[in-house]
């Protein structure tokens, strides 16, 4: 089976069309093919002058004038037919050699080729073959311009000048013609005289099994057989030949000596050839008297070229042609299926391959009918019925092909793509590039129903064994190497390959798509079509289910990047000296790290600039930017190292919380990926290189980026458990000298030279409240930490160790404090060294070194802003302080503790860094006279100089004897800088707490002056003396008030001084925290105490 | 029971709208597609043949191999096909005529949408009853 057929195809003249020569490019023989393709028909009129009369013609009815020789080319050639001895048609007669001279320089060689060629073509009477574009040489080279070969074929090779037939427009097909002609016509001539043999031995021995009986009447029998499949033969012949009056002669003598003979195989090719004859006729009604009608030679050219238009024009056929037509294909197809069938019982074999005629018939029948949709869909539900006594797998493909194809013509698109897919499944079974061929024809005209684009469905075939040799991007732009790839596509798959290629030259690269070498072909595809693509698929490409239209309706549009080829450029690599694996580290630890870098390009890096990116970029403390400079140039091949500096960050609160809630220290929090800093490197080459490649003037000169990742891991150090503010207030205890209060003298080296910095509580001396900032650490490392806390003072740059006040080892000289694993520990920090000297409003308000700190307390600033500034000041305070730990040999850090600390701090900042408006102190008056006017006298007369001694032996230890005058001081010290006007009292109580001085207990007497105005009045009133005294201290000056108490009692008694502001400035409003403008200003001094000796 | 039996309502706007493989035989992956395919076949024929009769049972319009597609056109050209190897047509017209009336009742229901697909789990049940008594 061969697909494409229809009734004429047995009027046409096979001629194979072979390459030959070195390879023709595809559009040249495409161009060819074409050329020849366009003689498909020659008129008998146009050959008549090769005619020559001597040579007697056997044809009675030849019509010269109006018939024509058909021709059908096989591209590429056909293996002979098992079926060319009982039908004719099916021989090559002739060979057509194509050959393209550029790509064939020896033209000795390609007639060899074509010799050979033709060898294979037992049958055909005539070989030409043509070459095109002749080089001069060759054109003047050629020796034998026609050649006859030993079997007087015509045999030559043509060169054409151009690739156009017109200068030598038919010549050179016609001559090979006639030599057909004579052929045929030799063949006929001789016709009476073949030799049995000639006819294939398998219908004579069909005939030659009877019995010995019937012998006689069976070899007159067989002789009339094989006249009868002659006469077909003839008539074959006489139909190639272009006479269909002669063929039917032939035909119907052989019709009626197969019927005769019961000869059903070639009874029905006789019949089948009769129908083709007279499809064929054109020209001679009488034809047509046998079946009684008249027939314009008008209208049977219409309907010969509604023939070669197959199945238009329907309207205008002959409806009694038609019929007869019909009636006589109906008879052949059932002789064909009879003599299957006969067969069938015979010799299976043999009637399995006959088993293709009746199918066969079917779509040749079919094919010439459409209108009666109903018998065809009945003809061809039969021939698919039939696919099944087909042997060969090739000749089921053509037959669903054909169906298939009919189907499509009919309009019943389902129907056509149900049999394309059965010929595609069965193609996937078999290799035969003529059935992919035919699929793929058969697929692109019928696939709409299964709403798959046609280009998408032949190429998805093609696919099927793919495998493409060559896959490039195309350069237009000639400064880029494409690399090749090859790549082998499975059935049913997609790959996503990546092209690539080096570039050449500096310049724009413009890629407008890709190269393609596959099947032998070479195509280029353009990105831009990629999108039409695309938009293919997503109208549905899936096979698989008929009646969806499936697919994804998802579009990416692709952007073809604009990319340009810069000069060379150098290139940094990196690494980090110790090994690149991440550099563990404790929350808070500082360490260094060193990165090398090196050129491994071809130029000197010239420009380089480092940055920081990614997360935790404040855990770089520095970067070695000069090192990298002063390397700079780095030639090929050079190396520079970089120190960097780090801090392990602070591993996140909500690591710490889960942490805290499971088993405590078993878990280790490390910090998670990606949280290191990058350190990104941007370098270029030389200015000047790139100036000179490209002149444009604004553009950034390319360069490079280097991305170092500084792979830091944090473990989980020490923590914080809690911080918190103590304050204690510690008495002083009475004596001569006041204590010193801390920074009263502005000048802060004495405050630091004093008492080595250590705080030793001496009892004696006394002091303020003491507040201490206490921080609880904790330790759920395994491995032993050391705590070290310093504080870094406002106006010095060096920093003083200061001494841990640990429970246990306050007296110890050693700094620093021990936490071993899974221990807590607590640090004390004493906050008193940053109390300031004065309370001035007008100095916080003033942007001074620490004004900020103040700030918050100018009434008029806006609450948030205030809180700001309190916030800040808090900062600025924790700032000072430095917690470092030391783990290990080479483990060190510091500690955050600044969020720890914040909490503790906010509610008494105030407290903290601002002293009080008044401080109170408490002495013994040495020589009250000589500070209040009090007369000197009058103490010493009272005192016995030995009791003096002693009591100043006494005094000096700060003790005091009972029933005793004892003459005090209180001092009043303004720590502003404005007077203050204010009521002062003081206070004495006993252990109890109660006081001892009023009341009818009283144990304390006591004597004093009444100070008004200038005047100082002895009196027994405890107004004015301890109570209520009205004093005026003037700004940042102290002032005294003496008076004297007379212990009655021994024991430890305690001297509190107070005062009420009269007239509180807004400075000291804000310092007390009250908004009130009416609200008194209490201001109470620390206690101090007065041991009492002596008996009771 | 048959062998190979796949019900099929195919809506009239070509759209199938229920499914069912009601045969004995085990099923397999390509067989399925391959009745679909068969069916979705037929419909050019059906389409064809639909307009040439009054009766709605149309017999066994259309043939692949051992497998035969009958069909049954609705007044509302819907149609219903069966693809069978078994030659029993009086069952199959019975079938196909108590699946119409179950198919009337589910068009019946407001809450139905013609043409949308039968979701019903009752008809799916008293379907494969029928092909269990008819087939």
């Amino acid at each position: 089976m061969e697909p494409d057929v229809s009734m004429e195809t047995g009027s046409m003249i096979r001629i194979a069309v072979l390459p030959v020569g070195g390879a023709i490019p595809h559009h040249q023989l495409r161009e060819y093919a074409a050329m020849l393709g366009r003689h498909t028909r020659i008129d008998l009129s146009s050959i008549s002058s090769f005619y020559k009369e001597h040579q007697k013609s056997p044809f009675a009815h030849q019509p010269w004038e109006t018939g024509c020789l058909r021709f059908k080319y096989m591209l590429g050639g056909a293996p002979p037919s098992p079926w060319e001895d009982f039908q004719s048609c099916r021989k090559i007669l002739a060979v057509v050699g194509l050959c393209h001279c550029p790509s064939s320089p020896d033209l000795d060689l390609v007639d060899d080729q074509f010799a050979a060629a033709c060898k294979g073509y037992s049958s055909a009477l005539a070989k030409r073959c043509f070459a095109f574009f002749p080089t001069d040489s060759q054109h003047n080279l050629v020796k034998k311009p026609v050649q006859y070969d030993v079997d007087h074929n015509l045999y030559c090779v043509v060169i054409l000048r151009s690739n156009s037939w017109a200068n030598i427009r038919s010549v050179p097909p016609k001559d090979s013609v006639c030599n057909i002609m004579l052929f045929i016509y030799g063949f006929i001539i001789q016709g009476q005289h073949w030799d049995h043999s000639y006819l294939s031995q398998e219908h004579l021995v069909n005939g030659c099994i009877e019995r010995d009986l019937l012998k006689e009447f069976k070899v007159i029998k067989a002789k009339k057989r094989r006249l009868g499949r002659a006469q077909k033969t003839i008539g074959d012949y006489c139909l190639l030949a272009g006479s269909p009056l002669d063929a039917n002669a032939h035909y119907s003598t052989a019709i009626e000596l197969a019927r005769l003979t019961g000869d059903v195989f070639w009874h029905a090719g006789a019949l089948e050839g009769s129908v083709c004859a007279l499809l064929a006729d054109s020209t001679v009604p009488k034809l047509f008297d046998d079946i009684g009608k008249e027939k314009s030679s008008n209208y049977m050219l219409m309907k010969i070229d509604f023939l070669c238009l197959q199945l238009d024009c329907m309207d205008q056929k002959d409806p009694v042609l038609e019929e007869e037509v019909k009636y006589r294909y109906y008879t052949v197809i059932q002789l064909y299926r009879r003599s299957y069938l006969q067969d069938n019982a015979q010799r299976y074999c043999w009637s399995r391959k006959l088993s293709v005629f009746p199918v066969y018939t079917v779509l040749i029948s079919v094919s010439s009918w459409c209108e009666l949709a109903k018998e065809v869909v009945e003809l061809l539900m039969g021939a698919a019925d039939g696919a099944k006594s087909l042997i060969d797998a090739s000749d089921r493909l053509i037959l669903y092909v054909e169906i298939a194809r009919l189907f499509g013509t009919l309009g019943y698109q389902r129907k056509a793509a149900f049999f394309s897919r059965q010929v595609a499944q069965l193609y996937l079974q078999q290799d035969n590039a003529c059935a992919a061929i035919s699929a793929m024809q058969v697929l692109t005209m019928t696939s709409n129903a299964y709403h798959v684009q046609s280009r998408r469905a032949s190429s998805k075939l093609q696919t099927s064994h793919h495998v493409v040799e060559s896959i490039y991007l195309s350069v237009h732009s000639g400064n880029f190497d494409a690399f090749p790839l090859s790549v082998s596509l499975p059935p049913n798959t997609a790959k996503v390959i990546l092209l690539s290629g080096i570039p050449t030259k500096v310049g724009p690269v413009s890629i407008p798509g890709c190269i393609v070498h596959c099947f032998g072909v070479i195509t280029e595809h353009l990105f831009k079509d990629v999108d039409n693509l695309l938009l293919g698929a997503a109208q549905g490409l899936v096979l698989s289910d008929p009646f969806r239209c499936c697919g994804s309706g998802k579009l990416k549009n692709v952007s073809i990047p604009n990319i340009s080829v810069v000069p060379a450029l150098p290139l940094l690599v990196s690494h980090v000296v110790g090994g690149d694996g991440a550099t563990v580290l404790y929350e808070g630890e500082i360490r260094d790290i060193w990165i090398s870098l090196t050129n491994a390009g071809t130029v000197p890096v010239e420009q380089a600039h480092i940055a920081l990116s990614g997360k935790n970029q404040d855990s770089v403390i520095s970067i070695a930017h000069d090192t990298l400079m002063s390397a700079l140039p780095l030639k090929p091949g050079g190396e520079v190292t970089l120190p960097v500096t780090l801090k392990a960050w602070q591993l996140s609160m909500v690591d710490s919380e889960i942490d805290s809630s499971k088993s405590s220290g078993s878990t280790r929090r490390i910090s998670k990926e990606g949280s290191s800093p990058l350190l990104v490197i941007h370098y270029a080459g030389s200015w000047t290189h790139s100036d000179q490649s490209n002149n444009t003037e604004n553009s950034v000169p390319p360069g490079r980026r280097l991305v170092v990742p500084l792979n830091v891991c944090v473990l989980q150090g020490l923590r914080f458990v809690k911080a918190r503010l103590l304050s204690m207030e510690i008495p002083a205890r009475i004596s001569e000298v006041l204590p010193k209060p801390l920074y009263v003298d502005k000048n802060p080296t004495e405050v630091v030279s004093r008492d080595d910095s250590m705080v030793k509580i001496d009892p004696y001396r006394g002091s303020w409240e003491l507040r201490l900032l206490e921080l609880e650490l904790s330790n759920p490392t395994d491995v032993v930490f050391e705590v070290n806390v310093s504080v870094q003072l406002d106006n010095h740059k060096n920093e003083h160790g200061m001494p841990i006040l640990n429970h246990e080892n306050a007296d110890l000289g050693y700094p620093k404090t021990r936490i071993d694993r899974d221990y807590s520990a607590r640090v004390l920090i004493p906050l008193e060294h940053f109390k300031l000297p004065i309370l001035d409003g007008s100095f916080f308000a003033k942007d001074s070194q620490t004004s900020d700190a103040f700030c918050s307390k100018v009434s008029n600033m806006p609450e948030r802003s205030a809180k700001a500034e309190l916030n800040a000041s808090i900062n600025n305070l924790i700032s000072k302080i430095k917690v470092r730990w030391h783990s290990g040999r080479n483990s060190s850090g510091e500690l955050n503790i600044k969020d720890a600390t914040q909490p503790a701090l906010q509610a008494s900042v105030m407290d903290i860094l601002l002293p009080d408006p008044l401080t109170f102190g408490f002495r013994l008056a040495k020589n009250g006279a000589q500070i209040n006017g009090f007369p000197e006298e009058s103490i010493i007369s009272d005192d016995p100089p030995s009791q003096c001694v002693n009591g100043n032996v006494i005094k000096c230890k700060g003790s005091i004897s009972a029933h005793e005058m004892t003459h005090m001081e209180v001092l009043v010290r303004n720590n502003t800088r404005e007077m203050i006007q204010m009521s002062l009292s003081v206070t004495c109580r006993d252990v109890a707490g109660e006081n001892c001085m009023e009341g009818n207990n009283a144990t304390v007497l006591w004597a004093g002056y009444q100070a008004i105005g200038t005047v100082s009045r002895f009196v027994f009133s405890s107004i004015g003396v301890l109570n209520d005294i009205p004093v005026e201290v003037p700004a940042l000056e102290e002032v005294k008030h003496a008076f004297s108490l007379y212990f009655l009692v021994p024991g430890e008694y305690t001297l509190l001084a107070a005062s009420v502001i009269n007239d509180a400035t807004d400075v000291l409003r804000a310092r007390a925290r009250t908004d009130s403008p009416d609200e008194p200003i209490f201001c109470r001094g620390s206690p101090f105490h007065v041991y009492v000796v002596g008996t009771a | 029971m048959a062998n190979t039996a796949c019900f099929i309502i195919v809506s009239r706007n070509d759209i199938p709208i229920y499914e069912a493989e009601v045969g004995s035989a085990p099923k397999k992956e390509e067989a399925a597609h391959q009745h679909q395919f068969i069916l979705h076949a037929a419909l050019d024929i059906v389409q064809d043949l639909a307009w040439t009769t009054s009766a709605m049972f149309l017999k066994a319009v259309d043939r692949f191999n051992d497998l035969v597609v009958s069909v049954y056109v609705t007044a509302g050209h819907s149609r219903l096909m069966l693809l069978h190897d078994s030659r029993n047509e009086d069952g199959i017209k019975s079938f196909f005529q108590e699946v119409h009336e179950l198919y009337v009742k589910i068009l019946l229901n407001p809450l139905y949408l013609p043409g949308s697909r039968i979701t019903s789990s009752h008809f799916d049940t008293k379907v494969r009853a029928l092909a269990r008594k008819y087939l």
